[in-house]
Parts: C-alpha cells; structure tokens; sequence
C-alpha cells in the first residue's frame, strides 16, 4: 500500500495520531487478507448498502449532447443516497476490529456525515459528526437525517465554516480522543493510509463500472467522468481503470463565474501541506489555504487527494472545472431528460460528460459517476434558478 | 554560521520558554515583549508563525492566528520579529509545515537563520516525513525540534530524542494546545527518562496546558527540563495587551521552573 503517489501524500501530523494511524493501517493491511472480513464487508454492502448499482443508459441526454453514449453509474441508488457508504461501511467495520467504540467524521455536503451515522448505528457505534455552519445551513435536510440517526451534529464556526474547517475540528477531537475514537475520515485526502484506504473501498465503483461495461458492449468505456472535492468517488472510479484504455476525465467545482479560483486545487492550486498530505492546494504566497467557492457543499474543498495530484502530473487523468451556473444547467438536464434528481456535486461531472460527448463518436461510451442524489440541494436550487 | 548548540543548553540548564503569535499588530513592541518574558524569568522565545488551519492548536491559539491573518501578518513580519527578539533572548520559531514548504524549504530556513533564528518547531512534521527537513535545517545552521507524545511508545521517544536538535518538545497530554488538564506526572516520567537515556545532552520542555505554577510543578515533577507556555500568555494578553499582563504570566511559572522570578 501505498504512502507516496510520486512526491504527493505522506503523513504531515502531529506526532499524538502516529501511533493511531500506524494501528489503523496495520488493522486494514489484516483485514484485507481476512476472509471474514471480506465477507462481512460484501454482506453488508448487498443487503445494507444496496450493491452492486445499476449503470444506466442516459439515452435522452445522450441524445441532447449528440454525440457519444452517456451511461450513469447509480450511486445515488446506494444507501443513503450517496457512494459515501462504500468507505464509511469499510472504515466502520475497522473501527469495530479495533475495538473503538466511537466514530467522529468531518462533512460538507452531509452525505459523508449521514453515511458515518448509518453505519454508527448499524454497527452499535456512538457517531460525531462535525459540520461547518454555513454547510449546515445550506444543507439543513441532511442535518436532520444525521440526527434522527443517532448522530449528535456539531456545529464549525471557525474559519470559512465549510468543510476545510470541518476537517480542522474532526482532526482537533481525534488528537484529545485517539484512544477511543475512529475519525471516519470521508474523502481520499488526509493523512496516509487514509487516502489508500478510502480509494480502496470506494474501488468498488470501478470494478462494477468495468465489469458492467464489459457485459453491456464488451469493453471498458472510452471516457470515465468524475466530480472531484477531495476526490473519493473520482478515485474509486478511476482505480480499477488505471490500467485499461479508459481516458479518466475529473472535473473540480469552478465555482461562480468569475472567481478566482473557485474551489478547483488541482486547476488553479499549487503543491502544499494541507491536513497531513501533500498535493495541490488552493494557498496564497505565504501558504496560508485561501477560501473557496462552489455551490456544492460536497466539492467546497481548498486541498485535494495526493493520488490525484499524482494522477495529473503523470497526464492518467485530466482535469478541469466547472462553473456553478454549468452545474446547475447540467443539474436541470438530468431532472427533465432522466428523471433523475442528482446532487449538485455529480452535476459538474454530468456537465463536463455532455461537453466531452458533443466531440466524439456515437460509438464512444462515457460514464459519469452520478455520486449522490438532489434531495439535499433542493432548497440551493430552488434559490438559484428562483423557483 | 553556525548557531548552537547553545552550550547553556548542552548542559540541560533549566528553561522557561515564552510563546508569542507573531502578528502584525504587535510590529515595533516585540523588543520589549521580548525583554518583558527575559525579565520574568523567560530563556528562550518562541514566536509562531500564524497559519490558517492549525490543527495542533486549541481555540486560544487558533483565534490569535485568526486575528494576526486579519490584521495582514505576512512572512517579513516574522523576519523582523525575530531580528528584534534574538537581540533580547535566543528565539526559535514555531510555523506549521506549508509556510515553511511553500516558499521552498532551503530558502525558508535560510530567511529565518538570517533573521538570527537559533530553531524551529513543526507542530504537523512526523518524525517519518523529517528527515529533508533534518537536513535542510542542519544545512541552514537551525535546530529543529521534534515534538513527543504521551501515547509516542518508548522506542519512538528514543528515536525522536535522538533525531531532535536544541530540545524535546514533550506534548503535555492527548489534546491541542492550551486548556483542560495536563497529564500527571508520573505518566510523563517514564518518557522524560527514556528520552534523556537516549540523548543525554538534549533537555525535554514540557508544553501543552503549562499555565500556572501548579502545572508547571507538576510538569517539572516528570523529570522535564523546563516549561513551554502559550496559550496561557497569548489569552492574558488578549484581555489585557499590556506589558504588565507578561510578568504576571510567567513570574508564577518561572518560580516553579527555577529559572527566577517570584
């Protein structure tokens, strides 16, 4: 497993968490190897978690974008309403193999933070959840969810209070409590294992996309397309793909027109050290993190994993950014042509997917990662398109 | 161009060591901030550079960092902060891993040694990811001082003891800085011994909730060399920013450390 991908990741920490990050890879290396816990990981993700997702053939947008193919994979359809599941179901099982009866998690968008409470109380574990405030304002539907989940939801106003603060404070609590408490982080960021462990439990979505593709039209898709925050379900998409023809597409939130940098590290960002990784970073000339925009709580993020730093250096994967105003274009595409609400995180990579399928063939397949349902953003759209 | 080790230090002399935020606001008063903590019973400074995201750092410091990026506290505002405190007191500088990385390692260090930095202290730098760092600061003439914990296990406290330069950093307890309670002493013992058997010469400071006379005790009680303290001066200083407000901190704690005051 790996700590470094090129120059990017290692573990920038205060030494108070080495001795807990080393139990926590020492326990998921065993785990791995451990039949009942892989058993027990794909029992719960069937009957709990709803796997394996459909891949949907989105023919009328395909059909708007007039060009290639566009297939959906589903995990909105995961428990949930998000692929935030697949990790928080992982990391939960080894918080339990470690015997620490407590979970506390960061979250931006909320799904992350409901996924950590469903599996809190799915698996008899005490679940804190910390959110910054204006991300539990704007996302006032999952902070409910959380709650009635037995989750106690704890309220960042430090800094911008959006996700980057959330982090600050989980990191904070896991520093006094790390004999007791699993932080449950939700993204491929962070410290090494994190970054490794995320993207191996969110794996999963590749391997479906591939083996999906290959049933449909017989081999892997030409484009695989992905929202990027901190980047799970980007890199548990693009994993399992890395070694196929598959070009790897991750789209960053531009945010509004206009902005300087949006919240897009890896388009806009330079390398730095943000919470205990090194990759891109979206900092000012003394390295102080900048603030960020996007009118997606979920991909609101000034850092961004180091596997895809690595991933773009190397040319694996592009990336580029999405406006907030395309997000939501993209966002009412989906509900009009699929009947499908999707959350204004995956909407970026819808976007970017419609654009990508206007320059190429129809026998081109595109498959977009629809990482969460909309339920959650209703109330930003209704107030962004002023319904 | 060497600075240490100072041979004070070398022969683990007891030490006081007063924080201060470096910000803005505070430009022309560090002379006498410094010569304040000296008279006090202070022996070292140590000034911090404020980062936006300091995850070691409980409110106090967090929102003294929060204030100095408000007021507009760039990097040549620690440079002149040092240039004036290193005239009064031997200063090292506490600055998390991206200020000091972003503008080039070698370049950073060599700016701070210029200033008249004798250290640095990285509060997010694991012992796994120090050793460029080790080199750079060795090749710059600073020392860099690693930072312990109470749950490092005993081989890691002989690897960071040896791996550090000018003193241990011994984190008083599970927790960010200031607040709550520090552990007892006798849970500390065993690290102070383990780290002076495994480099003699190089004292352990204590820090992390030091605030008073009895913490200070009881950190001293562990077999440590001497005391850090923040948190408590910076949130005295935020109620009341005058000089008076730095004797009143430290004359309690320097008492218990045995490095004067009353």
């Amino acid at each position: 497993m790996p700590s470094r991908y090129g120059p990017y990741g290692g573990a920038f920490v205060p030494e108070t968490l080495v001795p807990a990050l080393e139990e926590l890879e020492r326990t998921w290396k065993a785990a791995r190897r451990d039949a009942g816990f892989r058993r027990e990981l794909s029992r719960y993700s069937r009957s709990l978690g709803g796997r394996p997702t459909p891949l949907y053939f989105a023919e009328r947008l395909s059909r708007r974008a007039g060009g290639a193919q566009i297939w959906l994979k589903r995990e909105d359809l995961v428990h949930g309403g998000a692929h935030k599941f697949n990790n928080a179901l992982g990391q939960g099982l080894l918080a339990r193999r470690m015997g620490k009866p407590r979970l506390i998690a960061e979250t931006g968008a909320g799904q992350h933070g409901v996924a950590t409470a469903m599996i809190g109380a799915a698996l008899g574990l005490r679940t804190e959840i910390y959110m910054g405030e204006v991300d539990m304002e704007r996302q006032r539907p999952n902070v409910l969810r959380m709650q009635l989940l037995g989750a106690e939801v704890h309220p960042v106003t430090s800094g911008q209070r959006t996700l980057k603060d959330a982090i600050n404070a989980a990191l904070r609590d896991w520093i006094a409590n790390v004999r007791t408490t699993h932080y449950l982080l939700g993204s491929a960021v962070g410290p090494h294992p994190f970054p490794a462990i995320v993207a191996d439990f969110q794996s999963v979505i590749g391997r479906e996309i591939a083996r999906a593709a290959t049933r449909l039209w017989g081999r892997p898709p030409d484009l695989a397309v992905a929202c990027v925050g901190g980047g799970s379900n980007a890199i548990g998409t693009f994993h399992p793909l890395l070694r196929t023809r598959t070009e790897l597409l991750g789209v960053e939130a531009g945010g509004p027109r206009g902005h300087p940098t949006g919240a897009a590290s890896l388009a806009r960002g330079r390398p730095g050290i943000l919470h205990g990784t090194y990759s891109y970073v979206l900092q000012d000339r003394d390295g102080e993190i900048r603030d960020t925009a996007s009118i997606s709580a979920g991909l609101d993020y000034a850092g961004v994993g180091p596997e895809h730093a690595f991933l773009k250096d190397s040319g694996r994967a592009r990336y580029v950014a999405v406006h907030d105003e395309d997000a939501l274009r993209a966002f009412r595409w989906l509900c009009e042509d699929e009947g499908i609400i999707p959350a204004l995180e995956p909407s970026h990579a819808i976007f970017a997917a419609v654009r990508e399928a206007r320059r190429r063939p129809t026998s081109h397949h595109i498959v977009v990662t629809l990482s969460g349902r909309g339920d959650k953003d209703l109330e930003v759209v209704g107030r962004a398109i002023g319904a | 161009m060497r600075s240490g080790p100072d041979p004070a230090l070398g022969r683990r002399r007891r030490a006081l060591v007063a924080y201060y935020m470096v910000d803005r606001a505070r430009n022309g008063r560090y002379t006498s901030l410094a010569i304040a903590a000296r008279d006090a019973g202070a022996t070292r400074l140590e000034l911090g550079f404020p980062f936006s995201d300091p995850i070691a750092d409980g409110p106090i410091l967090q929102e003294a960092a929060d204030r100095a990026l408000r007021h507009g506290t760039h990097w040549d505002d620690l440079r002149s902060a040092i240039r004036e405190t290193s005239k009064v007191l031997p200063t090292i500088v506490m600055s998390y891993a991206n200020p000091l990385w972003t503008r080039g390692l070698a370049r950073s260090l060599a700016n701070l040694r210029e200033a008249g930095a004798a250290g640095l202290i990285v509060p997010d730098l694991s012992l796994e990811e120090s050793p460029p760092w080790r080199r750079a600061a060795r090749r710059a003439g600073l020392d860099l001082t690693l930072l312990a914990a109470p749950g490092s296990p005993l081989a890691r406290i002989d690897a960071l003891a040896r791996a550090s330069r000018g003193f241990l950093y011994l984190v008083s307890r599970y927790g960010t800085t200031g607040g709550g309670e520090i552990s007892r002493s006798a849970d500390l013992v065993p690290l102070v011994r383990s780290a002076h058997a495994a480099a003699p010469e190089l004292p352990v400071y204590v820090g992390f909730g030091i605030r008073d006379r009895r913490t200070a005790r009881r950190a001293m009680a562990s077999g440590a060399d001497g005391v850090i303290v923040a948190s408590a001066l910076e949130s005295a200083l935020a109620r009341r920013p005058s000089m008076a407000t730095v004797p009143r901190v430290l004359r309690p704690i320097a008492s218990a450390v045995g490095t004067g005051g009353a």
